[in-house]
């Protein structure tokens, strides 16, 4: 059987309570502290994280087992998710790409190749127009942030000062 | 008649009236761009906002709000796509008139009808707002946990399909408030050993990411193409006897608009759909709603242009954000060390004058403005989407470390953007987990505080009177939804399966 997407985020849900209602109940604890102390609130949120994601997951159970006995047939919740997922994720690599390269190529250079990037990861034929507006783009949002805002951007190894 | 003096005094300082048009403009420009929300063309502003006055930043974030309202009817009259999901109810006859060839007549009730329920809600903005806020000054450390309490509870209820799904989210923003310095001894929590987190997380970061970051992550995974706009029309505005038609639905609208806006967790949306299917209900011409009614323009646009200003109230008066926008907006606040609720009018009242002041700027411009950005707003709808990804992206990026010139920062806005796109995946809301964030140290720290001062005695919160009456009414919306599931599952024969796919 399949899992829906409110049982997957009802047992998500349930995890995400546990593990922090671990780190909650590893506070330390001072003579200082008030009665209820630091970690009081924090382990009563793990624990309604906990029947909240339980709950969601019962809900769930409940309604696939009803769709059942009325004759209704599960529709396929995941189709193409994985792909949609892989596609996201690209984006995300273009992020994380661009923290690791900032400090080094500086802020001018960077953004420019995110610009690109993004550009033509999500579909703009590749021709010298991308580079062109990457690069106009880059020069204008430089001109924004450090010039107008007086922002101080990285300047990178490659170029410093 | 003192309060208005104030606000009318206010506009003196030219970079409130400024703020306002610039908002305006960008407003409508981010509503117009179907995809782009009205928080999240705010939340690609709330970086900027770091360096200008407080006023001025308000008014900038606010004044985008109203814009987008109308910004979004523009696509949804001129390729059947709304911009914002409260311009979904102008696409039923907006779409009709534009076929007939009446783009500029509709697009002209769309604005004009915007200007007047901007109007009629800012007016019911400044009656409401200050008289609300002087009540809530009674209030000690229990009643102000249970403001929370009910904040969360009416937002967590509200928002999405399930009540289970928006407590969980709410819960989850409360457990992100907790990372960091502990609001009453001073401890660490949650922070493993990192000096960046020892601050907490500020909601802007979280916001940005919820809204933009994870927009962009399901722009990237759809890959959908946008219509483009064949058409160059003209803004007409209504005659005599066109706006004498349209004045009951724009009443109805507006006066929907109003009562929505105040009402947590109901938005644009709820009211707009609302108000096309009253002004249907008292017309004279309902037959032909769905056929290129100018009324089934006026009324929802009405009202969630009321709706851009009435939404306020629960903001200023209790500091508690009732949407998206809202809470964008009290990010705003807080970037500036304000916040919003009862002490508001006392301790930032310039602020409020101002925000009022260029909230009437931003209305009256909007007509004007409305005009004069449709062929900007055209050419926008019309550029390719991987550019105008690839700017946002690059927007956020930048505005983001420009904060506090920090990576960190942009690694917690991506890992909020990674986390809102799960939530949309799995379809959990995300006004739970902002106001969960935005709520947490309040709930906490009164939580604590009162027991404090009762000798940890949890009857304080039944023997405070206002307390007893908000947790009392939290109570009501609680077990009121469940009820309501339980009735639901217990008479329907069989739920709709699920098919929606929103990631």
């Amino acid at each position: 059987m399949q899992m829906s997407r409110d049982l997957v985020g009802g047992l998500g849900t349930s995890i995400i309570g546990a593990v922090y209602y671990y780190y909650a109940s590893q506070l330390r604890v001072s003579a200082l502290d008030d009665s209820f102390g630091p970690s009081g609130l924090p382990k009563t949120y793990g624990v309604i994280m906990i029947v909240l994601g339980l709950a969601i997951a019962a809900d769930s159970l409940l309604r696939a087992r009803r769709d059942r006995a009325a004759g209704l047939a599960a529709q396929p919740q995941w189709a193409g998710q994985g792909q949609k997922m892989l596609r996201a994720a690209g984006l995300l690599c273009i992020g994380i790409a661009y923290l690791l390269l900032v400090n080094w190529a500086g802020y001018a250079i960077s953004i420019a190749l995110l610009l690109m990037a993004t550009a033509l990861y999500r579909g703009a034929p590749p021709s010298w127009r991308v580079i062109a507006v990457s690069v106009g783009g880059a020069a204008a949002l430089w001109g924004i942030f450090v010039l107008l805002l007086g922002v101080s951007m990285p300047s990178g190894l490659l170029l410093p000062g | 008649m003192e309060t208005i003096l104030l606000s009318l005094q206010s506009l003196g300082d030219m970079s409130i009236i400024l703020a306002a048009i610039i908002g305006v403009a960008w407003g409508i420009m981010g509503g117009a761009m179907p995809g782009i929300s009205p928080s999240i063309t705010m939340a690609l502003l709330l970086p900027f906002t770091y360096t200008m006055e407080p006023s001025a930043a308000i008014v900038l974030l606010a004044s985008t709000y109203v814009g987008a309202e109308y910004g979004g009817s523009v696509p949804a009259i001129l390729i059947r796509t709304p911009g914002t999901n409260a311009a979904a109810a102008t696409v039923i006859d907006g779409y009709e008139m534009n076929k007939q060839g009446k783009a500029g007549e509709a697009l002209g009730i769309s604005l004009y009808s915007g200007v007047l329920g901007s109007l009629f809600g800012l007016v019911m903005l400044v009656l409401l707002s200050k008289p609300l806020a002087e009540v809530a000054l009674a209030f000690t450390p229990p009643a102000y946990f249970a403001l929370g309490v009910l904040g969360l509870s009416v937002i967590a209820t509200l928002s999405g399909d399930s009540i289970f799904k928006g407590m969980a989210a709410a819960t989850l923003g409360l457990m992100v408030a907790t990372i960091g310095t502990d609001p009453v001894t001073g401890g660490n929590r949650f922070t493993f050993g990192s000096s960046d987190l020892l601050s907490g997380i500020e909601p802007v970061m979280v916001m940005v990411g919820l809204f933009a970051m994870s927009e962009l992550l399901v722009q990237a995974a759809d890959r959908t193409k946008g219509d483009r706009v064949t058409s160059r029309p003209r803004i007409s505005f209504p005659n005599f006897a066109m706006a004498k038609r349209l004045f009951v639905p724009q009443t109805i609208g507006a006066s929907i608009g109003t009562f929505e806006g105040c009402m947590p967790g109901a938005g644009g949306t709820i009211a707009s759909f609302m108000a096309y299917n009253e002004a249907r209900r008292w017309s004279p011409n309902r037959d032909q709603f769905g056929k290129g009614a100018p009324e089934g323009i006026a009324a929802p646009e009405a009202a969630n242009n009321a709706v851009a200003e009435t939404a306020l109230v629960p903001l200023l008066s209790f500091g508690i954000p009732g949407s998206n926008s809202t809470a964008i907006l009290l990010g705003g606040f807080l970037i500036h060390g304000i916040v919003p609720g009862p002490m508001l009018f006392e301790r930032s009242g310039d602020v409020v004058y101002g925000l009022y002041g260029g909230l009437l700027v931003a209305a009256v411009s909007l007509l004007f403005i409305g005009m004069a950005m449709l062929p900007i707003c055209i050419w926008m709808v019309n550029r390719p989407r991987p550019w105008l990804s690839a700017f946002i992206f690059a927007l956020i990026m930048s505005g983001i470390y420009s904060i506090h010139n920090s990576l960190f920062d942009l690694s917690i806005m991506m890992a909020a953007g990674v986390i809102g796109f799960l939530m949309r995946m799995l379809k959990f809301p995300f006004l739970p987990a902002v106001l969960g964030l935005v709520l947490g140290y309040l709930v906490e720290s009164n939580f604590r505080r009162s027991l404090v001062l009762s000798g940890d005695d949890y009857s304080i919160f039944l023997t405070d009177k206002v307390s007893l009456g908000l947790l009392v009414l939290a109570a009501v919306f609680i077990f009121g939804s469940l009820g309501k599931r339980l009735v639901d599952l217990l008479r329907r024969p069989a739920p709709a399966p699920h098919t929606g796919d929103s990631a």
